[in-house]
């Protein structure tokens, strides 16, 4: 398959050549899916999905258009309507492609056993997790779910003679739990996990958090309203600060002018407890793979270091536009053109465990789940804790319902007071528990 | 294809249902002036549904040769018979109806490809300009216009014959201001179910450009609101989102039965007498509605559904399995948002009915409370109507009067507590969700609007 595609990607890269460009990238992504949804207690939907997707950039004298397509017997017609676009287009001259350079690959990757895995298989996984949180309690309903099997090859060239193709499969689950119990329907909990390894599949850490997050948070009451200390999960951290931190050292932003760390390198932005790394090739890591979608490969870079801001993550246009070093974080699919994002992003571990960090806490709140915004320009965030639970004289006490906490994402990362050894995984993130200081408090 | 596709479900065995989709989407994004996109998407395939001894299977193919199309009619039916080992519920068959016939298309005298792709990025490069020319303290601007060309033919074994075509266009400004290191943002949009003009009918993009860099400025030194319960005056805006989000997702009839709060309330009251909330796929009251559906995704026509009729729980929305389950007529929620995608039950335009107040009269009103605007920011609603949303843009009301701009607002609450609190139901209606897309699993364009009304919520502001 890997050499197909390629065939298929430079086909379409010298047509795009004679149409008129002077560069071109061909970026081609082959997918076989299973997916096997779950819905209200049963098994929903049983899906099998075949795509090749094919996008084209092109440049003419620095201007750039983009086209993509599905449809095989229209590559002619997709390669004109790039060439077309660019030429309508404004000269920017930080448009240009990649440098061609060794290709070095990752492992691991690729399971073979995975083109193996069939849609048998796959609901036998599906039931497995309905069966868990049946075992569990009775008043559980598993609302949504899925188990779901990626097969496929990427490969991208361009015109400078960057040439990359790697197969890969991915198995991603996810479990979405309320509990009911008469007229009381509890918060909802959302877990999920991935693996590349059909070998090291496991369902029931992730049902079993959800239905017991779930479970949990029946019986909740109103809360206490006060200015104090919140305990992030892993989850609720994901909401409130990865997005934050990606956002900001995203170099598009920095070039937008709309991030605010964008004269901070080498600057604190967060407590010294803090340290943040990206790494595209992680051993087993669901986001990890050689290239990115530029064709550049993929390395680990650290983002913040004991508080400091070390780097931002950039692609070929916003190294070129800022002069910069090119980190290899083009992202993005063959529907669009590269944007960026991260591959395996890890906030640190600290080196106290989550009871440690409570037990300090005289009147708090545990977040399991944060529902509201955050915006990324003001940093201030405000939203429900939910499957919130009180915590006094360092212990968790009560859950608590429609509890309503604010502050400020940036002023929060520096005062932060505690980051567990414990960490979860949060698709393709990896995150501790973390202890935040003066949050407003309001019960609902 | 329509002729294809009717031959091959003759054929097959059992019931299917066969949709091609070919989508051509355009877009052109830019920031600060720079061109960020400007990019073109065909997406062509078949998405076939079987049902099996009482189970669906799904496949999905770009093959649409005649024998491509029976593969992927073959791998629906294998996938249905093997799940229907381990499936607990299963399907009665579905019940006889008569299902969509003939052509079905938008409506517009100005349809998007009579427009160069040169002249919509050139509209796009000067708003962007315009954004940042229209004050010093704008420090970011951004610019976007999408659009998406559908054409559908929806075949199934009991009778749908439909071929439909759609337009939805839509177009966003990103004004961000500051001063003294103090940062805020403004936002406009549009979106609709038809061609160019359309999508500019209620505001021209100048007056879009305007909004958004007012709301920016006006932010920056605006006091933040104290967190409290207030009496609250809605925007319809507001409205539609409180309709689509907050209430909307509990009666979409697949998470009734997952566990929403409305389960088992059908007749009983939800909201105030002055409340009647539906979903239609045609447009209502206003032409033009994003979500705009003639046909949904598994041939039933669409019309108006009343969920909360003067505050009794009336209809869930359904597909035709939910309506069978449920002992009801289809009310043709079916939506599918690629060809790829299965159709899954999903709002079209949801919105309150307009009452009998004048928006002067609601205001007057109140005495202490807030005027709201606008959704900024997002926000979020669970399956027990609990929501969170960020507020666009706010001002307190005093007396009677619009007083001072506060920023930082969000409202929450439960949303059935919110409808029974109403007590004040304008006369006036707008369509206010029509840019970008609602979620679940798979997007879907959807609008919601309403009149101005009046109720109690929660504000989230800082406590000190």
């Amino acid at each position: 398959m890997n050499s197909k595609l390629i065939d298929l990607c430079q086909d379409t890269l010298d047509r795009t050549k004679q149409k008129g460009a002077d560069e071109v990238e061909v970026y081609g992504e082959s997918v076989r899916t299973i997916t096997v949804a779950i819905e209200k207690n049963d098994l929903q939907v049983s899906r099998a999905q075949k795509e090749t997707m094919i996008g084209v950039r092109a440049m003419c004298e620095k201007r750039i258009g983009f086209a993509s397509t599905n449809d095989l017997t229209t590559i002619d017609e997709t390669c004109a309507d790039a060439v077309t676009l660019a030429k309508a287009s404004p000269t920017d001259e930080n448009n240009v492609l990649p440098q061609r350079e060794e290709n070095k690959y990752v492992s691991g990757i690729y399971d073979p056993a995975s083109e193996g895995f069939g849609i048998e298989q796959a609901i036998e996984q599906a039931v497995r997790m309905l069966d868990i949180a049946s075992s569990i309690d009775k008043r559980l309903i598993l609302g949504d779910g899925e188990f779901a099997v990626h097969i496929g090859t990427r490969a991208l060239i361009n015109s400078n003679g960057v040439s990359w193709a790697e197969p890969e499969s991915l198995f991603v689950y996810y479990a979405l739990a309320t509990a009911r119990d008469g007229e009381e329907v509890s918060n909802m909990d959302y877990q999920f996990d991935a693996t590349r390894r059909a070998d090291a599949i496991d369902v029931e850490p992730i049902t079993r958090r959800a239905c017991e997050n779930a479970l949990g948070s029946l019986g909740a009451q109103k809360g206490e309203s006060f200015n104090g200390q919140v305990m992030l999960s892993p989850n609720a951290a994901q909401s409130l600060f990865a997005s934050l931190i990606l956002f900001q050292s995203n170099a598009k932003n920095v070039l937008r002018g709309m991030s605010r760390w964008k004269d901070m390198l080498g600057n604190a932005v967060a407590s010294d407890l803090i340290s943040v790394v990206d790494d595209g090739r992680l051993a087993n890591g669901v986001g990890t793979s050689s290239f990115d979608r530029e064709g550049v490969a993929h390395k680990r870079l650290n983002l913040i270091e004991g508080g400091r801001l070390t780097s931002f993550m950039h692609n070929t246009y916003t190294a070129t536009a800022l002069g910069m070093e090119n980190t290899g974080h083009a992202a993005g699919s063959a529907r669009s053109v590269p944007g960026i994002g991260p591959s395996n992003f890890e906030i640190l571990p600290g080196d106290r465990s989550k009871n440690e960090l409570i037990a300090e806490i005289d009147k708090g709140v545990l977040v399991t789940r944060f529902s509201g915004r955050a915006d990324p320009v003001s940093g201030d965030f405000s939203g429900v804790a939910k499957g919130g639970y009180l915590i006094e004289n360092g212990h968790v006490s009560r859950p608590i319902r429609g509890t309503l906490i604010a502050g400020n994402a940036f002023d929060a990362l520096k005062t932060l007071s505690g980051v567990s050894r414990e960490q979860e995984r949060v698709f393709s993130l990896t995150l501790p528990y973390l202890r935040l200081e003066r949050i407003s408090v309001t019960a609902g | 294809m329509l002729q294809l596709l009717q031959q091959i479900s003759t054929r097959a065995s059992g019931w299917v249902e066969l949709r091609y989709h070919v989508r051509c989407s355009k877009r052109i994004a830019v920031r600060n002036g720079r061109l960020e996109e400007s990019s073109t998407l065909r997406l062509a395939g078949i998405g076939v549904r079987a049902l099996i001894d009482g189970v669906f299977g799904f496949s999905s193919t770009t093959d649409i040769s005649e024998k491509g199309i029976e593969q992927a009619v073959s791998e629906a039916q294998s996938a249905a018979r093997v799940s229907a080992v381990a499936k607990r519920d299963k399907i009665a068959p579905l019940p006889h109806m008569v299902l969509a016939s003939g052509e079905f298309a938008f409506q517009t005298d100005d349809p998007l490809d009579g427009h160069s792709l040169a002249e919509k990025l050139e509209l796009v490069m000067r708003i962007d300009e315009r954004v940042r020319s229209a004050a010093k303290k704008i420090v970011s601007s951004s610019v976007a216009y999408s659009e998406l060309q559908d054409e559908k033919v929806i075949v199934t074994s009991d009778g749908a014959a439909a071929h439909i075509i759609d337009s939805k266009p839509d177009f966003r400004v990103l004004a961000v201001a500051q001063q003294d290191g103090d940062r805020a943002m403004g936002t406009d949009s549009a979106g609709v179910t038809g061609g160019y003009a359309d999508l500019f009918a209620m505001r021209t993009p100048e007056e879009m450009t305007d909004k958004a860099v007012r709301l920016a400025v006006d932010q920056l030194g605006a006091d933040y609101a104290a967190g409290e319960v207030a009496t609250v005056v809605l925007d319809p805006g507001l409205v539609g989102v409180l309709s689509h989000e907050a209430i909307g997702h509990t009666v979409e009839a697949d998470l009734v039965r997952g566990g929403a709060i409305t389960s088992g309330k059908i007749g009983t009251q939800v909201g105030s007498n002055l409340v009647t909330l539906c979903d239609s796929g045609p447009s209502t009251h206003m032409p033009h509605a994003a979500g705009e559906l003639l046909v949904d995704d598994e041939g039933v026509r669409t019309g108006r559904t009343v969920i909360i009729d003067h505050g009794i729980l009336r209809s869930y929305l359904h597909n035709r399995e939910s309506a069978a389950y449920f002992g009801v007529e289809p009310t043709g929620n079916a939506r599918a948002f690629e060809y790829s995608d299965e159709p899954i039950i999903r709002m079209r335009n949801t919105y309150i009915e307009p009452g009998i107040s004048s928006v002067e009269e609601i205001i007057a009103g109140v005495k202490r409370g807030y005027y709201l605007q606008g959704l900024g920011g997002g926000g979020q609603a669970d399956s027990n109507a609990e929501f969170m949303f960020g507020v666009r843009e706010a001002y307190e009301i005093v007396d009677g009067k619009i007083g001072k701009m506060v920023r930082g607002v969000t409202i929450s609450g439960n949303a059935f507590e919110v409808l029974k609190s109403v007590d004040a139901v304008g006369n006036d209606f707008t369509w206010g969700l029509g840019a970008g897309h609602c979620g679940k699993g798979q997007l879907a364009k959807v609008d919601a609007g309403g009149p101005h009304l009046r109720c109690i919520v929660t504000i989230g502001g800082r406590q000190e």
